[in-house]
């Protein structure tokens, strides 16, 4: 049961969502990506009673395809508050408020993993050079940055380095691509692979962890900054927060395989931010 | 012997034949299933390979345009899941140079590889087949966005259930002529043995008794079917005229014997008559002078001589009269009774007789001695005649290999074409003129052998040559 909600297609939110036009003033539009999340049904119904009965208020849930387009669309109103990735956060530090970080296994932090297939031979990252290469998203820190910054410190690339790199726009995709052989190696969330090995290990079991990351700030729920003292965003970072506290909540997180929901702290991203400084720097 | 179809019984071969038409049509008509059913399975299946290529060409085209890998891999591999039936193996895309974008099976058709080695086989949409007996067909069709081709698919059918299909139906085809056939020719050559009972009637008295027509009893002729009846009455009717026939050309032959005979009989009554008059003059010798034993014992010397030589004479008449019937082989005393025979005839004509008769107790052992007898009375009466008086006539006989050759010699003018023609051949015979020679010829052609005629410096050969192992077993 947990498996399904956690995989399934973006398709069948795509299907019960929630279109643009029918947004009436009054309810409450938080973003999500497939690039973090492939949800469905399960997750997107439990996420939606849980907001809207903590709130009070109806939420609707908006997918879009990339962080780029989300983190756009919290910028430019079209949702009232989203979960981005620290890395599009980081990029528009000053024009977003964190609204809350999730907590996995105890803790706001996860980790970025190098994957490769089970069979495959490779030791480390300088094994992959003049190979085909998957990522999740390029505004994605452990999708991107971390594989890229990790290249920058030895002088290359991703470019320069992979014989081509490729953008499945979601983690899933990254793991599925690495396992069916379509690249030899991929950058993937750490939670996401983890959590797909409980509900799909014989995707997982196809690929290994090559190389894992040092620990860094979860994917955090964040709004616009000079929004963040709105009513409506203020009663959405309680009911963020809250979110343990009601059944569909628990439900959600369970779905999700989350404990909860923290205030958090920017400075949980102080390591995505030492590795946008290094591929800045280079 | 049995491979000779026209050995076969008239039954066997109709039935043989008419299955080996039904065969035929059972071929072609196989054939044109197969071709139908072909054509359906290529329709059917270059209808659902251009379904599947173009709709992932609708849906690739753009992804293929950007170059865009993972939307590419990601269409296939749901394209792949969502299609039913498992028809679709392996399908593989690439851009406009020929560069793998995706692959179904990436492991198969690496990211960046060269697409050549899948296009190389693979065919058109619309000469997709299934019909060359390969389980697996690969098609290839461009990739094309806005009138542009971007690219190019390549996809592999999995046709193993068609190709089992056609197999299956062949073989079904294959078994069902082939029973069809069976029983057709089973219950054909039932009715076909029934239908032709008269026609083996006829065939079996036909052949009967070395090939010689032999007459159908009236009990076991068919009264059910007025022509087939009105036909063995008709061939029993041709069967008695030949028997009449043959019966004939036996008398005629039996008189041509006497006819020689005939024809020797005043040289012969010279040859008795001239003994006769010493014969007596020895018998009033003894009676005058019956006191003198010395001219008694010459006188009865003499006696027994003539009376010898006309006991020879009278023998050899006896057994030419005798030996047509008998079974005896020949010997060389057959051709000493002939000369006996014959020789008063060449003298009666002031003739030069040449007389050869070799070696040759081993074929002669292998000969019928009647018909070699009547043979070389009646061609060395007829040599005697053409030669003139004071003219030379002869008798060779040897042997050559396992064959024994009679050669009858003579300085006359030799044979004329219609004499030839009696004697070679077996044209009609015109009217008039004897029978011995034609006589000759049937006496040679029972005995398996031939004739041939020589005529050069003035001289006239017969030879006669007899097959010994054949003409009678040695």
């Amino acid at each position: 049961m947990r498996r399904r909600g956690f995989l399934a297609g973006a398709s069948v939110f795509a299907a019960t969502g929630f279109p643009d036009v029918a947004q009436a003033a009054g309810r409450f539009r938080l973003g999500l990506t497939p690039v973090f999340l492939d949800n469905d049904a399960d997750v997107i119904h439990h996420l939606r009673t849980a907001f809207s009965q903590a709130m009070g208020e109806p939420v609707d849930l908006i997918q879009r395809r990339t962080y780029q387009e989300i983190t756009a669309a919290i910028l430019d109103g079209s949702v009232d508050a989203a979960w981005i990735c620290g890395y599009p956060f980081l990029q528009h530090r000053d024009s977003l408020a964190l609204l809350g970080v999730p907590v996995w296994q105890g803790r706001p932090l996860y980790q970025s993993y190098l994957i490769v297939r089970a069979d495959d031979e490779a030791k480390g990252l300088q094994d992959l050079r003049r190979h085909v290469h998957a990522f999740s998203d390029p505004d994605s820190n452990s999708g991107y940055l971390v594989t890229a910054s990790d290249l920058s410190r030895v002088g290359e690339t991703p470019d320069s380095f992979f014989s081509r790199s490729v953008f499945t726009y979601g983690h899933r995709n990254v793991v599925r691509a690495v396992a069916s052989g379509l690249t030899r190696s991929g950058s993937v969330d750490g939670y996401v692979w983890e959590t797909l090995a409980s509900v799909e290990p014989s995707l997982t079991s196809r690929t290994k962890v090559l190389a894992k990351s040092e620990w860094l700030g979860f994917p955090p729920f964040a709004a616009r900054a000079d929004k963040a003292q709105d009513p409506s965003i203020l009663n959405f970072s309680a009911a963020l927060r809250g979110l343990a506290a009601s059944p569909a909540g628990r439900e959600a997180l369970r779905l999700l395989y989350l404990d909860g929901v923290q205030e958090g702290d920017a400075s949980l991203f102080d390591g995505i931010a030492a590795r946008m400084a290094e591929l800045e720097v280079r | 012997m049995l491979l000779r179809v026209g050995t076969w019984p008239i039954t066997v071969r109709v039935v043989a034949a008419s299955a080996v038409l039904m065969v035929l049509f059972g071929l072609v008509a196989s054939q044109q299933v197969l071709s139908t059913l072909g054509r359906l399975q290529d329709a059917r299946l270059q209808e659902y390979a251009r379904l599947h290529v173009e709709g992932l060409a609708v849906a690739l085209g753009p992804f293929v345009l950007h170059k865009d890998v993972w939307e590419v891999y990601d269409t296939l591999d749901r394209a792949r899941a969502e299609t039913s039936g498992g028809r679709i193996l392996f399908t593989v895309v690439a851009d406009e140079l020929g560069r793998v974008l995706a692959a179904t099976d990436p492991d198969r058709a690496p990211v960046d590889s060269e697409v050549g080695a899948f296009t190389k086989d693979a065919v058109p949409l619309g000469e997709v087949t299934a019909a060359n007996g390969d389980t697996v067909v690969q098609v290839r069709a461009p990739l094309s966005v806005q009138g542009r081709d971007v690219g190019q698919i390549v996809t592999e059918l999995d046709v193993r259930d068609l190709v089992l299909q056609r197999r299956k139906t062949a073989f079904a085809l294959l078994a069902g002529n082939a029973l069809a056939t069976l029983t057709l020719a089973l219950a054909g050559y039932f009715v076909m043995a029934r239908m032709l009972q008269p026609v083996e009637l006829l065939a079996r008295h036909m052949g009967e008794a070395g090939g010689t027509p032999h007459p159908i009893p009236e009990a076991v002729i068919p009264h059910s079917d007025s022509v087939l009846t009105k036909l063995l009455r008709n061939y029993n009717s041709m069967a008695e005229a030949i028997d009449a026939r043959a019966e004939a050309e036996r008398r005629l032959a039996e008189r041509e014997r006497f006819v020689s005979l005939g024809r020797l009989s005043s040289s012969l009554a010279h040859e008795i008559n001239n003994p006769l008059g010493g014969l007596l003059n020895a018998t009033d010798t003894i009676q005058t002078y019956a006191d003198r034993p010395d001219v008694v014992r010459q006188s009865a010397a003499l006696l027994d001589r003539g009376l010898n030589h006309l006991r020879d004479v009278s023998r050899a008449i006896l057994e030419e009269n005798r030996t047509e019937r008998s079974g005896r082989r020949l010997s060389k005393s057959d051709f000493e009774d002939l000369r006996l025979l014959f020789e008063p005839e060449t003298t009666r004509r002031g003739q030069q007789l040449e007389w050869q008769v070799g070696d040759c107790d081993q074929l002669f052992q292998c000969v019928r001695s009647g018909p070699v007898r009547q043979i070389t009375l009646n061609l060395l009466l007829n040599a005697s005649a053409a030669a003139p008086r004071g003219g030379a006539v002869g008798l060779r006989v040897q042997s050559e290999g396992d064959r024994l050759l009679l050669t009858v010699a003579d300085d006359g003018p030799g044979l004329s074409e219609v004499a030839q023609s009696r004697l070679m051949s077996q044209a009609r015979l015109e009217p008039g003129g004897g029978v011995g020679l034609r006589l000759v010829r049937d006496l040679v052609a029972g005995l398996g052998g031939d004739i041939a005629y020589r005529r050069s410096q003035g001289r006239s050969e017969i030879t006669v040559s007899l097959q010994g192992r054949e003409a009678m077993p040695c």
